[in-house]
């Protein structure tokens, strides 16, 4: 890193020119994927938080749980099914509520599901469903002003009560609600607490008449959940792929005009390996710089956004961003590292040679 | 004997035809010599120091580097060779741009793993360069460049220093003062020096000229007989 280095401070005007272009880079990357997980837990974070391993859903529905249909029975055949853990049945009603009565109106995603059943999410406010006409509420809604102790109504005769609220619960970019549905004929979809080993013989029992799928796959069948993550993935991608030809094309570009140092370096004895581990040395150091800075900024720009701005970035989620863009960058350098390999020492004498 | 070459030759095929660069040429220096080769532009004597120094193989002949036959030597170990024996001084200095002059020799030292200051300061300082130190290339005339390679190039205490045409960016007193340095340093550290040069006033302070026509050698008798009466005189000093 002798030269890395020295290098760095000398020719600092490039240097931070690309470095510039590389913490923008970065930071797009670690913005889009924020609202992409955003998007996505606004979008589906009530089934990825679902406390089921497979859902049992109607082979016509094409994955949309809300177009799926299965009788009641079917649950009482899992249970009984080796293998399953536990059942619970799940409906859900995209609907309108207005609160206490008033004109005030909100979307919610109504989830029937029962009271005692394993898919209530815990509260961490308030109390639990009990009763008929209980019901628990994405943590969100409070936000929206809805408050323990009120009364949200669907239509003309069903008024519930809201005893409790829980987080991360949203459907289709809309709260989820929780209660309990008593006994009805028909419900959309069947829960399952089951080991994988077991998941064959469960859907050889339930007649191979319903797929059997995991709640992961389940998301591909929310509206639009799909094709709002693919759009922004492909940004990403898009991205990943711009940072490694920047970085590629400039380091290449510096690597042609220091041919003679190279030709140098190497009559005086220097490795080819010693300048290679130079050159990645440099890329590595300004990447990594780059991504911290982008890093720092991306989690100011998170503390500014409004509350209800759909945007997720964990710190272990940066982290990977942040080794696969040091990666991308590696992987950019490679076609000068072969310059560096392909420059003779005899370049330094001129004249000799051919 | 530090160096001997051996009916050395070096061909190079320009598709049917032949053209050689280096033709049967012998030479040996021993210990506190100092040979300068002559020649028009485009006879060889480039190839020739090319040669002497392990950056080129020779098509044919042997080349002896301390007792050691280069050709028998790996990739690796001839890079060792050039960094442990051989001192370069090039044609327009050719420092690095972006190192301050007492990184132009730590350089050497990183690359070698020598642990230490090592002799940088003394050699900056014999070398009048003392003041310079943290100057970049950019920042000196051209005989304080070529002193620095200079001093590069005995920072590892070579054997061998090969000095390709070091005069060619100065003006004439300066060429002879960075001649006569390297004639001290050869004579006062019992080194083996070649160099190849046009400059024909430089020549009187070294101990025998070789002149190269079309790839071949000449010992040139007369211009070294001719300078044995004003033969160059080391100048005491030490460092």
């Amino acid at each position: 890193m002798f030269l890395a280095i020295r290098e760095l401070i000398y020719a600092k005007f490039r240097y931070v020119l690309i470095s510039l272009i590389m913490v923008l880079i970065a930071l797009l990357i670690f913005i889009i994927s924020g609202l992409a997980q955003g998007l996505s837990a606004d979008n589906a974070s009530a089934i990825q938080n679902l406390q089921a391993d497979y859902v049992v859903i109607d082979s016509d529905a094409e994955l949309d749980m809300t177009k799926s249909s299965i009788p009641t029975d079917v649950k009482h055949e899992a249970t009984e099914i080796d293998g399953v853990d536990d059942v619970a049945p799940l409906s859900i009603r995209m609907m309108n509520a207005s609160v206490n009565g008033t004109e005030q109106s909100k979307d919610i995603a109504f989830f029937v599901t029962e009271a005692d059943g394993m898919l209530i999410p815990s509260v961490n406010e308030g109390e639990t469903v009990k009763r008929d006409h209980d019901i628990i509420v994405d943590a969100s809604l409070k936000r929206e002003g809805v408050k323990i102790g009120d009364t949200l109504e669907f239509g003309e005769d069903s008024a519930y009560t809201v005893t409790g609220f829980t987080d991360n619960q949203r459907y289709s970019h809309t709260p989820v609600v929780y209660a309990d549905g008593g006994e009805s004929r028909k419900v959309n979809v069947i829960a399952l607490k089951a080991d994988e080993a077991n998941i064959d013989k469960i859907k050889h029992e339930l007649d191979g008449a319903y797929d059997v799928v995991t709640t992961e796959k389940a998301l591909q069948g929310i509206p639009s959940y799909s094709q709002e993550q693919a759009s922004l993935n492909l940004m990403i991608i898009f991205m990943f792929v711009i940072a490694a030809f920047v970085l590629a094309a400039f380091f290449y570009v510096i690597t042609l005009q220091k041919r003679d140092q190279f030709g140098v370096l190497k009559a005086l004895g220097a490795k080819t390996s010693y300048l290679m581990k130079n050159a990645v040395g440099q890329v590595v150091l300004i990447t990594f710089l780059c991504t911290a800075i982008a890093g720092g900024l991306t989690m100011a720009t998170a503390a500014l956004l409004p509350e209800d701005m759909p945007f997720l970035l964990t710190a272990g989620e940066m982290l990977q961003t942040s080794i696969l863009i040091l990666i991308v960058s590696i992987v950019g350098s490679l076609i000068s590292l072969f310059q560096i390999v392909k420059v003779d020492p005899i370049e330094a004498i001129e004249g000799a040679g051919k | 004997m530090t160096l001997v070459m051996e009916n050395v030759s070096k061909v190079y095929k320009d598709g049917p035809k032949e053209f050689k660069a280096v033709d049967q040429a012998s030479l040996e220096v021993k210990p506190g010599e100092f040979i300068a080769i002559i020649g028009p532009s485009g006879s060889g004597k480039s190839t020739m120091l090319s040669i002497a120094g392990a950056l080129l193989a020779p098509t044919s002949g042997k080349v002896l580097l301390d007792g050691e036959n280069v050709a028998e030597l790996s990739a690796k170990k001839i890079t060792r060779q050039r960094l442990e024996k051989i001192g370069f001084v090039f044609q327009a200095a050719n420092l690095i741009p972006y190192l301050k002059v007492k990184d132009q020799l730590q350089v050497i030292n990183v690359i070698a793993k020598n642990k230490g200051q090592s002799r940088s300061s003394e050699l900056l300082k014999h070398f009048g360069l003392d003041h310079r130190t943290t100057n970049y290339p950019s920042e000196l005339s051209g005989g304080e460049r070529q002193r620095v390679a200079i001093a590069r190039a005995l920072i590892n205490d070579p054997k061998l220093i090969l000095a390709d045409e070091p005069t060619a960016s100065l003006d004439s007193k300066r060429g002879r003062e960075v001649v006569e340095m390297l004639a001290d340093e050869i004579k006062n550290r019992e080194k083996a020096g070649i160099m190849v040069t046009h400059d024909e006033r430089v020549l009187d302070v070294c101990d025998r000229v070789v002149e190269i026509r079309d790839g071949k050698l000449e010992n040139n008798d007369e211009l070294s007989d001719d300078s044995s009466d004003i033969a160059y005189k080391p100048s005491e000093k030490a460092y």
